[in-house]
């Protein structure tokens, strides 16, 4: 039985911006396994949040191949309609951003619990409890957004992620906005959700001792991989 | 022809709630003019007791008057118009006219007077009563003429009885006409109110 | 547990002053609006209790003869016809007719009345009939006369107020030389009464030298009369003409409906701003939060979610400022009546404006219908909004 999750063939992405292209990816061919662990790194520009982007389903490719749990995504450059792409995401991922994007009027237990309003896996879904106690956010769930340090929103934002279960977690730079200490303890929670959950992690990060953490690191430059 | 009819009734209704509580001259031109030949102007003011000194000034009022101001005519806030006569820059005299209870129907009575506070001049604007002709003649209105407030000072408005000029007015109608001391009433209100809105103030 | 409501209210509260100013708006519109439909019903009802007032609906006049005493009086007391008093008999044997009245009018020179003399009108009536059929008329002083051929007179209370008259005062009706002596004075009430003196039309008959004279019959018709047919019925009788009070109270209509129409625009146009500030207060909480609600579909918000949940904060504003207009507009019923009054070229006597609370409800369903109206563009746009372009759109702030 093949472990593939995600499968891209010849993804890419080119923005045209008056008479210039920008090719973001370029034909980029790729298979992401269950429970893998892979980091992006490369220089600005190099195409890491774009690509994360078209395996999160967030973006369409301009052409290329991709399924993801042997449902075929994209094909032949075009992508199913948002009205199928919206369950996809809810059902399969998580995303995590360098910004937070906290709901500054809901507490931290609201924020965890969003998700909930649109949608809760049946069986699956953890509880806001169970989540802050792994995420050391236990004694901070009735306090706003606010009131929290970058770490903890951080973490925060994780939770939220991960309360409906995901199977992929994206995490565009997640400790982008932290420093080390604090980067240090994200890296630690996304290893431990990879390590003992399973969790698919696919990580874009300009810090290396974040992207040692993964099991592949996969270098991007103009688009390609190298 | 509905519709007009209709027009006139909207026309009407403010006409009818505005029946004026004052005592104005009908037409102030002409009468000036008529009983101040020589005047070249005047001066339309408003009056009232309660802005000359209120309820202290109705009880002097009253007093000289020898009787009590009542009904809708002589509230403490009714206005009075005091028409001042010009000639060229100067004062020449005034118009001042009072409404008084008739025996028929409201009495207005206009008294035009002098600087000093003479009466040089007597007319009513509105009389109803049977003997209207006698009332209104020359041989009646001349009778005040010349006369002043102390003229009438000491006269009783009930019986038309005094030391004073005044008490010696007579009656043009018959003796049993109310509308004779009516008048009285209304002339020596009119002078004892001149009084106090003008020469003694 | 968050839930979409709870969202949209937090949200709303975030934002309180804006929130607040937009329920203002929508209150002030509501305001509005009931009052005027609150003043649509009760404006014709008035109207009507007005007209009902009048204790006839059908007014019989001598050809060419004005039908109020006060109308007589200002055309300078010309134009006076007369009917013969058996047309009274005539029209009584009319099963249709509940109840009629003979009614004289008589007008007088007085020169004592200014300086040039003036018209005095006298409203003969019948003393049996009259009074019952206009129930409205009450004493300030004094009762109706104690006979029909009394040489008695009642005041309406500006011409009493106007000659100093009392209860028990005479009067003098000018070139007749005839005493009258005054029964009562009647309460204002703001019609042509107010400036009338009613007699006996028998005494009247006698001292002007018109008997057997009448110049119009009030009529007072059945429930089951059918007034149309009625009065086409009347036309067959010679030198009469009929005014009908259901005419009158057309031209008074029409007189109005103008204003009406003036009236209305203002208040279509305080709903439109209304809804502008809805549309502005919603799209600008939208724009505000992009990228809360891209994330919100990251993480499985569907497009009806969203749309859910904008419109959803608009019917709060709508329904707060609705709840709260309400309030206002009956709170305030008897001062907007005021205003209307001022407005209006001829309102009248009875509450202007009457409000229930169907017409509240009605008035608020509108209202909310129209804020819904306005939610959905923006609502819309919300929906709309890709995860995708939320998220760029923020790479480069900080
Ligand atoms: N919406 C867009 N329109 C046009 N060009 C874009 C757009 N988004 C990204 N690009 C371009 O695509 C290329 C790849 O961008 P991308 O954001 O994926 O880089 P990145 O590797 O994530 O860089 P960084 O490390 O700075 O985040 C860049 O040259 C960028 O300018
Ligand atoms: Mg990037």
């Amino acid at each position: 039985m093949t472990d593939i999750q995600i499968q891209a063939k010849d993804l890419s992405k080119v923005y045209v911006r008056g008479s210039e292209k920008i090719i973001a990816v370029n034909k980029i061919t790729l298979e992401v396994d269950k429970g893998d662990f892979v980091s992006f790194i490369g220089p600005s520009g190099s195409g890491k949040t774009t690509l994360l982007h078209l395996l999160g389903c967030l973006d369409d490719p301009t052409s290329g191949e991709l399924s993801i749990e042997g449902r075929t995504v994209v094909s032949d450059g075009k992508s199913l309609p948002e009205s199928k792409l919206s369950p996809l995401r809810r059902k399969l991922f998580g995303y995590i951003f360098q910004k937070f994007y906290l709901i500054p009027t809901l507490t931290v237990k609201e924020n965890i619990l969003l998700p909930f309003a649109f949608h809760r896996k049946p069986g699956l879904a953890m509880t806001a409890n169970e989540v802050a106690e792994r995420l050391g956010l236990s004694k901070r769930l009735a306090h706003l957004p606010k009131e929290l340090s970058g770490g903890e929103m951080q973490r925060v934002a994780i939770a939220r992620a991960i309360i409906n279960r995901p199977r992929i977690l994206l995490a565009d730079e997640p400790t982008g906005n932290l420093d080390s200490k604090r980067s240090e303890e994200i890296s630690e929670i996304l290893s431990d959700l990879n390590r003992s959950d399973g969790l698919t992690i696919i990580l874009v990060t300009h810090n290396p001792k974040l992207a040692t953490k993964a099991h592949r690191i996969i270098e991007l430059q103009d688009g390609r991989i190298i | 022809m509905i519709k007009r009819l209709v027009l006139l009734f909207l026309a009407l209704s403010p006409f009818l709630a505005y029946a004026a509580t004052g005592c104005d001259l009908n037409d102030p031109d002409r009468d000036v003019k008529r009983l101040f030949p020589t005047s070249t102007g005047y001066k339309t003011s408003y009056a009232s007791i309660q802005k000359s000194g209120g309820k202290a000034t109705l009880a002097a009022v009253e007093k000289a008057l020898g009787d009590k101001f009542g009904g809708l005519y002589e509230t403490i806030d009714a206005p009075y118009t005091i028409y001042t006569i010009y000639k060229g820059n100067s004062v020449i005299g005034y118009v001042h006219g009072v409404n008084q209870k008739g025996a028929y129907g409201g009495l207005q009575v206009f008294l035009a007077l002098d600087t000093k506070g003479k009466i040089t001049g007597f007319y009513y604007q509105k009389l109803s009563s049977k003997n209207a002709a006698k009332f209104k003649a020359a041989a009646f209105a001349n009778q005040f003429t010349g006369l002043s407030l102390a003229d009438f000072a000491t006269l009783d408005i009930k019986t038309g009885k005094g030391t004073g000029k005044a008490a010696l007015i007579k009656n043009p109608s018959t003796a049993t006409d109310k509308d004779f001391l009516n008048t009285l009433r209304g002339v020596k209100k009119n002078l004892v109110l001149m009084n106090v809105f003008i020469y003694n103030k | 547990m968050p839930t979409i409501s709870g969202i949209a209210y937090k949200n709303l509260r975030r934002k309180r002053i804006r929130s607040i100013l937009t329920i203002l708006g929508i209150a002030l519109s509501t305001w509005v609006l009931v009052s005027l439909l609150g003043f649509n019903r009760g404006y014709e009802n008035s109207l009507n209790k007005d007209i009902d007032n009048l204790g006839f609906q059908v007014l019989l006049t001598a050809k060419g003869c004005p039908y109020e005493a006060a109308t007589l009086m200002l055309q300078g007391g010309q134009g006076l016809r007369y009917m013969p008093e058996n047309t009274v008999d005539s029209l009584r044997a009319d099963k249709e007719v509940e109840e009629l009245t003979p009614m004289l009018m008589q007008t007088v020179f007085d020169p004592g009345k200014g300086e040039e003399g003036g018209v005095v009108g006298y409203l003969g009536i019948d003393p049996a009939t009259y009074p019952k059929m206009k129930p409205y008329l009450t004493f300030r002083e004094g009762k109706w006369f104690s006979g029909e051929n009394s040489m008695e007179a009642v005041m309406g209370f500006e011409s009493a107020e106007l000659e100093q008259r009392e209860v028990g005062d005479q009067i003098l009706i000018p070139g007749k030389n005839v005493e009258v002596t005054v029964v009562g004075i009647l309460n204002r009430s703001g019609t042509q009464d107010d400036g009338t003196i009613f007699m006996p039309y028998k005494s009247l008959q006698k001292i002007f030298g018109v008997q057997d004279k009448l110049t119009s019959v009030g009529i007072k018709l059945k429930k089951t009369a059918n007034i149309n047919a009625y009065e086409e019925k009347l036309y067959t009788i010679p030198d009469v003409q009929v005014v009908s009070i259901a005419q009158v109270k057309n031209t008074i209509s029409n007189l109005v409906s103008t204003a009406r129409v003036m009236v209305m625009s203002i208040a279509i146009i305080a709903i439109l701003i209304a809804m502008v500030g809805v549309m502005n207060t919603i799209l600008m909480s939208v724009w505000e939060r992009f990228q809360e609600i891209g994330i919100m579909k990251s993480m499985g918000a569907t497009t009806s979610h969203i749309f859910r949940l904008i419109w959803l904060e608009t019917t709060i504003l709508c329904l707060f400022g609705g709840i709260i207009g309400s309030l206002l507009s009956v709170v305030l019923a008897k001062a907007t009546g005021a205003l209307i009054r001022y407005i209006l070229p001829y309102s009248p006597t009875g509450s202007l404006i009457r409000i229930d609370a169907p017409l509240v409800l009605e008035s608020m369903g509108i209202i909310l219908f129209i804020g819904l109206l306005s939610g959905i563009y923006p609502s819309l746009r919300a929906a709309r909004i890709k995860p995708i372009e939320a998220i760029r759109s923020s790479e480069g702030e900080l």
